[in-house]
């Protein structure tokens, strides 16, 4: 593996040319605070106009839970929608070779496992998927992997921040068993981009105001298109 | 006496160290290879995870897998991935049915100074007609696994998920003056709630393009709608539409998404 460590400036001028707000480099950046669940989770109800789903008598595990626990695990679930739909675009896109195509076909299939688990446990109360537009960042080696170790970092600061909030201790095992998961993932990916994995003794939660600068200025989760109209056709008839 | 009994504490004091140290350092038999992460066997089970994470779940086949996407900036349509080439078209953000101009995305190149372009079905004459936009013009990209085949020979429409057919029914289409164009589309609009018994309930705009119609208003996009005369169909009654009975219509509405691709042929 290269030793070679580029200067934060050097990752910053790379990032902003997928990003075009800044704030995917921010994501690294991570501050100390406790994030907000809530924001986040306001981030992808907004851009799908939806709301959770509330569909009585579709009972599941999660209807034990705290409703707190089960505002994280949602929170929670969109990273994890998050990722498991830029790494099927990625694969499905075919424009990653080598390495990078295998770590993106392997972490895709753990992400979508992520998703399918934590479906099963919300049953109903899970959020919808939302639709994300990741502008070109699956169709590039290089955009790839700039988000991709963005995302990764992203998602283990997210689980960093909420595990020590959850009340149900078999919900906190859960997180813990997904957090080093995604550690791995961002390892993996650093490693790709040709950055040292693991530099820090300590890493430290992502900040509230982060986090949601970071999902909302990538403009990564997108309103779905509204494709019907009440208007009279004009067509040949 | 003070010395003796200061003797004597001190003798107390060793004998109770070495008592100490006899039972502290000496195992019992059946400990004999004690290690130090043995002194927490009393701590606490680790609780059983709330989530129950199965296998790495592959990619599914993506077969039948079509993708789309809408226009979000208006933007040229160029020959070639190259901002030299010439315009074939630009391209709007929204159709004549006031609704995201959606396009079928074909594929992506990157050109020479890193920009990347898609290859996309641009919604002009002559129909089939592809052409290339900056990726920047675009929205998200959307996928369906349908696919809606319309045959012109048989007078059928078919609806096909995952390749498997999942609705069929007779249809009307344009007779031979008003041809329904043959080609590759795709289902970009629907249109509800009118009043207009001539197109029934329900109206699918889509990417064809009457060859013949050209000056009709609105572009002479071809549509699937419903109908105020299902006693015509199934026939070649149509100026390019395609027609179907007002109950198959609704019901077609139930299981095709806006963005399903379409086959004329």
């Amino acid at each position: 593996m290269s030793v070679y460590e580029p200067r934060p400036e050097e990752i910053e001028e790379l990032l902003r040319s997928v990003d075009r707000d800044g704030a995917i480099v921010e994501a690294r950046s991570v501050a100390d605070s406790p994030i907000s669940r809530g924001r986040l989770l306001g981030l992808a109800l907004a851009g799908t106009g939806t709301t959770l789903l509330a569909r009585a008598g579709s009972a599941s595990a999660a209807a034990t839970l705290a409703r707190s626990d089960i505002d994280i695990l949602n929170y929670a679930l969109v990273l994890e929608y998050l990722q498991a739909a830029f790494y099927t675009e990625a694969e499905r896109s075919g424009a990653l070779t080598g390495k990078t195509a295998e770590a993106a076909r392997v972490v895709g299939a753990v992400e979508r496992a992520h998703v399918t688990a934590f479906l099963k446990l919300l049953g109903s109360k899970a959020v919808k998927r939302p639709l994300f537009d990741f502008q070109g960042t699956t169709e590039q080696q290089t955009a790839f992997l700039k988000t991709a170790v963005a995302f990764e970092d992203l998602a283990v600061a997210a689980y960093k921040g909420q595990a020590p909030k959850l009340r149900a201790k078999p919900v906190l095992a859960a997180a813990v068993g997904i957090h080093s998961v995604e550690a791995r993932h961002a390892a993996w990916m650093r490693e790709l981009f040709g950055i040292t994995p693991a530099v820090n003794a300590f890493d430290k939660p992502a900040s509230r105001a982060n986090i949601n600068r970071v999902v909302a200025s990538t403009h990564f989760i997108v309103a779905r298109p509204r494709t019907t109209q009440k208007r009279k056709p004009k067509y040949t008839g | 006496m003070k010395l003796g009994i200061s003797l004597a504490l001190a003798v107390v004091a060793v004998a109770a160290f070495a008592l100490f140290e006899t039972t502290a350092s000496t195992p019992p038999a059946r400990r004999a290879h004690e290690t130090p992460i043995d002194r927490f066997e009393a701590l606490p089970a680790t609780p059983k995870s709330a989530l129950q994470i199965g296998r790495p779940e592959p990619l599914a086949s993506g077969r039948y897998l079509a993708r789309f996407s809408v226009v979000s900036h208006p933007t040229p349509a160029r020959a070639e991935p190259r901002t030299s080439a010439r315009i074939i078209t630009t391209l709007a953000t929204s159709t004549p049915d006031d609704t995201p101009n959606a396009l079928t995305v074909l594929r992506a190149e990157t050109d020479g100074n890193g920009s990347l372009w898609v290859r996309v079905r641009l919604p002009i004459l002559p129909n089939g007609t592809a052409g290339w936009v900056r990726r920047r013009a675009l929205g998200a990209y959307q996928t369906t696994t349908e696919r809606l085949v319309v045959d012109r020979k048989r007078l059928t429409a078919t609806l096909y998920r995952n390749g498997k057919s999942i609705f069929r029914a007779p249809i009307g289409v344009g007779t031979d003056s008003w041809p329904t164009p043959p080609g590759e589309y795709l289902v970009r609009s629907e249109l509800t709630r009118y009043a207009s018994p001539f197109y029934g309930p329900i109206a699918f705009g889509t990417t064809a393009r009457s060859a013949v119609l050209t000056d009709w208003p609105g572009g002479g996009f071809v549509g699937i709608h419903g109908t105020s005369s299902p006693e015509l169909i199934p026939g070649h009654i149509s100026h390019g539409c395609v027609r179907l009975r007002n109950p198959d219509i609704v019901r077609l509405a139930s299981l095709m998404p806006v963005g399903t691709p379409l086959t004329i042929e």
